[in-house]
Order: C-alpha cells, then structure tokens, then sequence
C-alpha cells in the first residue's frame, strides 16, 4: 500500500538494502563497521544488536512524534535509543556473554552510532509506526548485510576461516585486513565494486531503453 | 513561562517512563548476568590451575569449584572494601576474595583476581601463583575475564591464546623488579630470535607482546601492572 509520498511498503522495506545502504551508500555509523568487523561472529553480533535498536527505536520514536515539542525532540530521540541499548547491552551480557565480552564498548556506542539517530530524524519523526518500523528494519537489515559481508571477507583473508570454520590454507592470509587500515581496504574495494555494478547496470537500462 | 513547564513535564513523563522501563529489564536479566559473570569466573578458575604445558590440571578434579558454596570454601582471604591489596603507582589492585588451592603435589596454588587500567577502564584478569617449595613463587597462567571496554581487533585481543600464553610461566626472578611488557623494557624493535629467547625474558621480567598485539601496548601493560600488584601482596600477605 503506497503512502501520501507515493511510498510501498516493500519500497521503505528494501531501500536499505541496496540503493541506501547505511554503510555503502550513505557511509554512516562507519566506527563500529570499521572497529568490529574483524570476524564474521563479532559482525554479526553487532548488526542483529543494531538491526534490533534500528527497528524498535523507530517504532517508539513515531509513536511519540506528535506530542514531543520540536526543541526537545534530539534529546528524546537519544533518550529512547540509548534505553534501547541498554537493554541490548544487558540481554547480551547475560544470555551471550562470550559475544558480549568480544564487542566490548561497542554495544553502548550504538547510541552514538549515526544510524539510529539519522532515521529517527529523517524517518520515524515523519512518519507513522508501521512504516517506521520497516525503515528501521530495512535500514537494519542492510547494516547487518553490509558489516556480514566486510566482516566474512576480513576473517576470510585475516585467519583462512568463517564463523571459525576452516576454509583454506594460511598461506593466502593476508595479515593487514585485520588492522584497522585492512578495514578501510576491504569497505573501499566493495564501494568500488558497488558503484562499478550500479554504473554497469545503469548504462546496460540506457542502452535497453535506446534500442527500444 | 507555560511552555517551559510543559517541556519540562515532557521530558521528566518520558525519563520517568525509561527508568521504569530499564528497571524492569534489569531485574529481568539480573540472575542470568550474574550467573554468566559467575560461569565465567569458574571456566577461569578451571583454566589457571592447569598446567599449560602438559594440559593437566595442578589439582585433583574434586577441587575444581562448580557452585558457589564450593567456591566460597576455597576463600583464603577477603575483605568488605573488595580491594585486599593496591598499587596506586603502577596503578593494580587485588580484589577481594583470594582463593586458595592445594595442588596434586602438595604445593600452595593462590589464584587472585585483580585489575589494571586498560584503554577503556578495568582489565579484570584471573591468575595462579604456585608455592614452590622454597617458598618462592610461580606464576603459572592468567586468564582475562573483563576486557569489554578495550577496543576491538586491538586491546581487545588480549584474551587471545597467543598473546595469554605470554603470560604464562613467569618465574620469581622476573618479578624480582616488576614485569614489563617488552616496549616498557627497551626492547623493540625485537631482534630476529626473539621466539626462542621468549622463557629467558621472561626470567627477566619482560613479556614479549609486540608482535602479538600490533598497535595496543596499554592493555597488556594493564595485566603486567595486575600480576605485579599480585605479586607484591603475596609477598606482603604469605611471607
């Protein structure tokens, strides 16, 4: 069902995904994407943690939209995604706390992850609850398909496994995508590989359109 | 005037209704948190007394706490403050309780708990002194059990088998004025046969850890302050 901005429902859903990416495209809340994608497990610990906060968040944030005055709705924004995350931060301490231990402080620094904060001011303070909601699982879905992937790729080449499974021989390992400038190689080759299929993609809809 | 009251009101409605909302979430997982903590504790304790050479555990099988009553028996030492021992300097600390252990052999195993300043605040680290029997005293293994604040991919692997085992068997010569990861001991870059000279800085006090921990010096000199502080009150507390 299209809105009064001419938006579906699977439109909101699936913007995320590809065409705006929180990571690849907008390049927002790149600290943590940077900081714990070092193996495939951290990643996605950290994009279902995100992914959860991104959905409620939004949830709550639209619920509440129209009785919080325009001069205090950054702080109530935060307000509500930090209690989010605590509540992240205390479900994963006791039910996964091996995960828990690896991302460290990157859990509670998802209240100050660009993200949450971003579609709460460009989404959810605009729109109704269901439509929020999408957006911000969408939104999430692609942060955690993004960070899986940058995550996969260093484990892959850092330590020849995934998710610690063996996969090949450590003769391909390749040390430096485990560094933090391995992190900035890995998300700059797969922008260009991104951007390179977009541009492919989009010359081949030309083309199609012309020879019609 | 009015509009200030009313956001004021708005913003107190809306803190109020989180609280109520946190507090309700935190009784729910405060059993399960404080059983994880508590797993966590045990799995550490299991892991220093083994010897980490042949794997074989230091005591019999029995001695090896799996409730908290059996834990609590094994209390040497402790105090209400929960700090038995500080080294504002270094800085280190000894947490409270203490545990004592009796090995296979008869010897004293004393596994302590401490904390050093890491990067992001405490590095918790859980280690085993043998009593040798001239009444010296063996670091034998430690295992970091709080290092959430340290950054990942950099302090954070500090917990990892390869940069934890450099920790390990630290003879009482190497504490004689501290340990020192190598950096603090002047020695980098490390030379070409740092692997085999590894046991001989140790007897030196220097742990090696550049070469494992690329770019993070604060986190293990953190768990080298710890052990020292462990150390000192032994020393203070047995002799």
């Amino acid at each position: 069902m299209a809105n009064q901005n001419g938006e579906t429902n699977l439109a909101v859903l699936t913007a995320g995904w590809i065409k705006q990416n929180p990571t690849f495209v907008q390049v927002l809340g790149m600290c943590p994407v940077l900081a714990v994608s070092t193996s495939a497990e951290n990643a996605l610990g950290m994009g279902l943690a995100t992914l959860g906060v991104l959905a409620i968040s939004n949830l709550f944030i639209s619920f509440v939209r129209n009785i919080i005055p325009n001069e205090i709705r950054i702080p109530v924004y935060i307000s509500i995604i930090a209690a989010f995350v605590t509540m992240v931060n205390l479900l994963m301490h006791g039910y996964t706390y091996s995960l828990w231990v690896s991302l460290g402080i990157y859990i509670p620094l998802i209240v100050v992850n660009c993200v949450p904060l971003g579609r709460a001011e460009a989404f959810a303070s605009k729109h109704g609850p269901w439509k929020s909601f999408l957006d911000g699982l969408g939104m999430g879905i692609g942060f955690l398909g993004a960070i899986m992937l940058i995550g996969i790729t260093r484990e892959l080449f850092d330590a020849g496994t995934i998710f610690g499974y063996h996969i090949w021989s450590s003769a391909y390992n390749v040390f430096v995508v485990a560094l933090p400038p391995g992190a900035f190689l890995v998300i700059g080759l797969y922008m260009g590989l991104f951007r390179y299929i977009g541009k492919m993609r989009s010359q081949k809809k030309v083309q199609g359109d012309e020879s019609k | 005037m009015a509009n200030h009251v009313k956001i004021a009101l708005i913003l107190t409605t809306v803190m109020v209704v989180i609280g109520v909302i946190l507090a309700g979430v935190y009784l729910m997982t405060y059993t399960p948190i404080v059983k994880a903590d508590l797993n966590a504790k045990f799995e550490a304790i299991k892991f220093v007394l083994t010897d980490q050479t042949t794997g074989q555990l230091l005591v019999n099988q029995d001695e090896i706490p799996k409730t908290i009553d059996q834990l609590n028996a094994k209390i040497w030492k402790s105090n209400s403050s929960g700090v038995l021992y500080s080294n504002p300097k270094l800085p280190g600390y000894v947490l409270s309780p203490a545990y004592l252990f009796k090995g296979k052999d008869g010897s004293n195993i004393y596994v302590l708990t401490g904390y050093g300043i890491g990067f992001g605040g405490r590095v918790v680290t859980v280690a085993s002194f043998i009593q040798q029997s001239d009444g010296k005293f063996f670091e034998n293994a430690i295992d970091v059990i709080d290092f959430a604040n340290e950054t990942p991919g950099l302090g954070a692997k500090i917990n990892d088998p390869d940069v934890r085992s450099r920790f390990f068997d630290i003879p009482n010569s190497g504490f004689k004025d501290g340990i020192r990861v190598n950096k603090d001991a002047d020695l980098f870059p490390l030379p070409s046969n740092y692997k085999s000279e590894i046991p001989t800085y140790k007897k030196e006090g220097i742990v090696v850890t550049s070469d494992v921990m690329t770019g993070a010096t604060i986190t293990p000199r953190s768990v080298a302050n710890t052990l020292n502080a462990m150390y000192e009150f032994l020393e203070k507390e047995v002799k």
